[in-house]
């Protein structure tokens, strides 16, 4: 017990004089610091980032940015330095677009109605956005209901309700592009009409979301086209897959049956009216491609956020006006427009700390966990084909004869190959996960750190104290694990060292011809999307950040080895 | 003898690795959307199968490749139909050019940069040298080149970013002579001008082209020349000879490049002679970045169409090279150091 504890007592002093050795070696300082410092980005990536590893937002799915948009900072930079002031960035609009509350409720919507017949309050009945859109953020509990009811023999007409939220618009340029979210419902009394038997509101809704400056045009920008809501079925035509960016209809969304379920309850528990006209259309409006702009912006097709924004800065308003056309009607008539998932983001001309790729993706968000493949393929090939290394020329260093040439033809062999085409080659055809490439990468990198460690134990071997262990009778397993292989311990640690940033450049380059992970982002593929997919050659801030943090990570995994060669060789602390 | 041997193992290998890969180079050729009847296809397949001698026993598809290396027929290209021969002598001059000259260029500067560092051993200057070759040397080779492409094509348009030549050239070359010849009915008669102005361009319009990949190169391989100067040398002024040569008076100049670079140029000429031999792996990555029409954008372009015969002849080329580039590092030993006898 004693024994085992002076042993490690002098395992650990050993260890911190080589450490403190190793400090002393500015080159070492530095690299360590570098790799320390990646490390930490690799395994606390979401702490350093809100986004996906492909940038991605992660509650939504969807790109965060516009596309290839400059980092953030840019506008406070001088325009001879290439800054640009009139950058816009992301500006969300509405705070809390699950739940719409009025100001005098808490929330954030103004609403204008001089009728006194129009109600306008919050329900907590949640009308959740279809999955397709993924926009499980809007899933908050509370929808805004304003009801239009009115006695019967009583006076009608037009009565419009406007529910609408200024705000400042605070850059001189207009934004990328901006996105509203809306779920419509309308119900009320219907009236049945004669053939075809189709049931009507006996109140139809106009509705027209607007934005626009405070004092100037407010543009319609949705519905593309005006309609009376009034139809049974579901209204086509006003949505937008935002995956697919396919303008169209879809589906009627499934997990809107379960609102309607709950509603229809309500409604017949209220005892109005046997069949509920329920029109439930959930639309998104992107102003990159409304769906006729012609008729909305009477121009030729621009970028609406564009023509919106004309005036910035300054303050904004964007809203719905709803309009409930009353045609007079002896009974008692109502009509419940329900508004739920009503918000507005703006996408701005920049973004974040490195901006964003070609599909809005966030550039420093791929960074940071392009850190995590390149750590983990690098490490893991060096451990690789530094044991296979190891094994080899032990083995041949040891054994000798016939094992020994056998091996180091082996080795001549793979020498001659050439390397990176047969990467290429062997890649393109076995498919470039990064478990392939780190199989092939250590398979076809151990040759030169095999011979070395052959000739480290062709002298060893020779050596007095082995030749004593071979007389006392120790096992051949036995000398090598105990005495020769400590020996070559110095030549393992610096090739540990100096095979990361071959197999870190190496990912980089295989990537950047093409053959990356589907499922990974690396500094590589950052590189081969940059350049080769979007084409953006100008794009300074997506084209260095990758190429930096590559040969900063492999020059200081280069600087700890030459500086563990340094500590570890003292011939060459002498020669100095 | 060995290398021989060497060679054959390659050899076969290189055949082993092509014939087991997947991937059908006649399914690639068919068209999948021909409307042809599937018994033509069939037929058509088994055409190409035949004339390609797929069809053939492994041993015999083996010997008729180990001849064919011998008789330095490569076959025809999968995809362009064109001998591969005649497509690998039109591209290796520029793989040479550009893998030589930044080979070379890289030496020169590595030895020059190593030898005034060796001056300043200790120093700052040393230290920063010997951490700056690290750097460099560890620089990912294609985004040095889109770095140099974005701030030299994209922003200062001073050099082309792709091609050997100009694209103009396409339709016209640039004559850098004038034959004027004259049949007549008993001689004729050539008269060869030489246009300078012509040449000129000429070498303008490759030397324009070849700028930025060479650029690229030199930068990737001078570091490791510096640092193999640095320690070969730190080698040789440490031993008594050099001390000798101090002592005689001579100058610091004097006795690193006539007394100490002299037995220190061993293993820089042994790798010079190496590093050759892999000149040709060397090339893909800048090649491509720069569109540059050498061997290694071409195994690129074969690689993405799984070309194999052009991968083979590549392969075949690249460890050619490399033997020989061997058994030449063995030989260059024995005549710069006479006590190295090979054999």
């Amino acid at each position: 017990m004693a024994k085992a504890q002076s042993k490690y007592r002098f395992m650990l002093s050993r260890f911190l004089g080589f450490l403190g050795r190793l400090l002393k070696n500015g080159k070492s300082i530095f690299g360590l610091i570098i790799i320390s410092a990646f490390f930490i980005l690799a395994f606390g990536a979401p702490l350093f980032t809100p986004y996906t590893a492909i940038g991605e937002d992660p509650v939504d799915r969807l790109a965060p940015a516009g596309s290839n948009v400059p980092p953030t900072w840019l506008r406070y930079l001088p325009t001879w330095l290439g800054g640009n002031p009139n950058l816009s960035e992301n500006m969300l609009i509405v705070q809390n677009s699950g739940s719409p509350k009025l100001v005098a409720q808490g929330g954030e919507w103004n609403s204008t109605s001089d009728n006194p017949n129009v109600s306008i309050d919050t329900s907590q009945v949640n009308y959740p956005f279809p999955p397709p859109m993924g926009f499980t953020r809007y899933a908050e509990e509370g929808s805004l209901n304003i009801t239009y009811s009115r006695k019967g023999g009583t006076m009608g007409g037009e009565v419009k309700v406007v529910i609408f939220k200024e705000f400042d618009y605070p850059y001189s340029g207009s934004p990328y592009s901006f996105y509203g979210t809306i779920t419509l419902q309308v119900n009320g009394t219907t009236a049945t009409a004669s053939l075809p038997l189709v049931e009507k509101l006996e109140v139809p809704v106009k509705v027209n979301v607007f934005l626009g400056p405070v004092d100037g045009r407010k543009w319609p920008i949705w519905p593309p086209t005006e309609s009376l809501l009034h139809d049974v079925r579901v209204p086509r035509g006003f949505t937008k897959n935002l995956l697919t960016g396919a303008p169209g209809p879809i589906e009627r969304p499934l997990v809107g049956e379960l609102a309607f379920d709950n509603v229809t309850k309500q409604w017949i528990n209220s005892g109005w009216i046997t069949s509920v006209k329920n029109e439930l259309s959930t639309i998104c409006s992107d102003s990159q491609s409304l769906v006729n702009p012609k008729s909305v912006f009477g121009g030729p097709p621009n970028n609406p956020s564009k023509i919106v924004f004309s005036s910035n800065p300054g303050k904004y308003v964007y809203g719905i006006e709803i309009v409930f056309v009353d045609s007079y009607s002896i009974e008692d008539v109502s009509t419940t427009v329900i508004l739920d998932n009503f918000g507005l983001k703006l996408i701005g001309t920049s973004f974040g700390l490195l901006g964003a790729s070609h599909r809005g993706w966030d550039l420093f968000s791929q960074l940071v966990y392009g850190t995590r493949v390149s750590l983990y393929l690098g490490v893991s090939v060096a451990v690789f084909s530094v044991f296979i290394g190891l094994a080899v020329g032990l083995a041949a260093g040891y054994l000798g004869r016939v094992v020994d040439e056998l091996l180091m033809r082996i080795t001549d062999i793979l020498l001659v190959l050439p390397g990176l085409p047969l990467l290429v080659v062997l890649v393109a055809v076995l498919g470039a996960s990064i478990e392939n490439l780190i199989l092939l990468l250590g398979i076809l990198g151990w040759m030169g750190f095999a011979r070395m460690v052959r000739s480290q134990v062709l002298s060893t071997k020779e050596r007095s104290y082995v030749e004593a262990a071979k007389a006392v009778g120790a096992g051949q397993f036995h000398i090598i694990i105990y005495h020769i292989l400590p020996s070559v311990m110095a030549l393992v640690y610096i090739s540990l060292a100096t095979a990361v940033p071959g197999a870190v450049t190496a990912e980089a380059a295989l990537s950047w011809l093409g053959f990356f992970d589907p499922r990974r982002m690396s500094w590589g593929r950052m590189l081969n999307e940059a350049v080769v997919e979007a084409g953006a050659k100008t794009s300074w801030w997506w084209i260095l950040p990758p190429g930096l943090c590559i040969s900063l990570l492999a020059a200081s995994f280069i600087l700890v080895g030459y500086a563990l060669d340094e500590v570890l060789n003292p011939k060459l602390r002498l020669r100095k | 003898m060995y290398s021989f041997v060497l060679l054959i193992i390659v050899i076969f290998l290189n055949f082993a690795i092509f014939k087991s890969m997947p991937g059908d180079p006649v399914q690639f050729l068919m068209q999948p959307w021909s409307k042809d009847a599937p018994e033509a296809r069939r037929e058509q397949e088994q055409l190409l199968r035949d004339l390609w001698g797929f069809g053939e026993s492994f041993d015999v598809q083996l010997v008729k490749y180990i001849r064919n290396l011998l008789t330095w027929n490569f076959g025809t290209s999968y995809i362009e139909k064109k001998p591969v021969i005649t497509m690998m002598g039109a591209r290796l001059p520029y793989t040479l050019l550009l893998i030589g000259g930044a080979t070379i260029l890289s030496i020169i500067f590595g030895v020059i940069v190593g030898i005034i560092v060796i001056q300043k051993r200790g120093s700052i200057l040393d230290s920063g040298a010997v951490t700056g070759s690290l750097v460099m040397g560890s620089l990912p080779t294609f985004w040095l080149g889109l770095v140099f492409l974005m701030v030299f094509y994209t922003i200062l348009h001073w050099f082309p970013n792709k091609g050997a030549f100009p694209d103009s050239w396409a339709l016209g070359w640039p004559v850098p002579y004038s034959v004027d010849s004259a049949y007549t009915s008993t001689s004729l008669s050539a008269v060869f001008t030489f246009n300078m102005m012509d040449t000129w361009t000429f070498i303008a319009g490759y030397l324009q082209h070849l700028f930025l990949p060479l650029l690229t190169l030199t930068v990737f391989f001078t570091g490791g020349w510096i640092l193999l100067t640095r320690a070969t040398m730190l080698d040789v002024v440490t031993e008594d000879y050099i001390v000798t040569a101090r002592a005689k008076g001579l100058t610091e100049r004097s006795v690193l490049f006539k007394h100490a670079l002299k037995n220190a140029s061993l293993p820089i000429i042994t790798s010079a002679a190496l590093s050759f031999g892999f000149l040709l792996t060397g090339a893909i990555i800048t090649e491509t970045v720069f569109t540059y029409p050498g061997l290694g954008a071409w195994t690129w372009q074969a690689i993405q169409v799984l070309d194999y015969t052009v991968l083979m002849a590549i392969f075949y080329i690249i460890s050619i090279c490399v033997i020989i580039a061997n058994i030449v590092a063995d030989l260059l030993y024995g005549v710069i150091d006479p006590r190295i006898k090979y054999g």
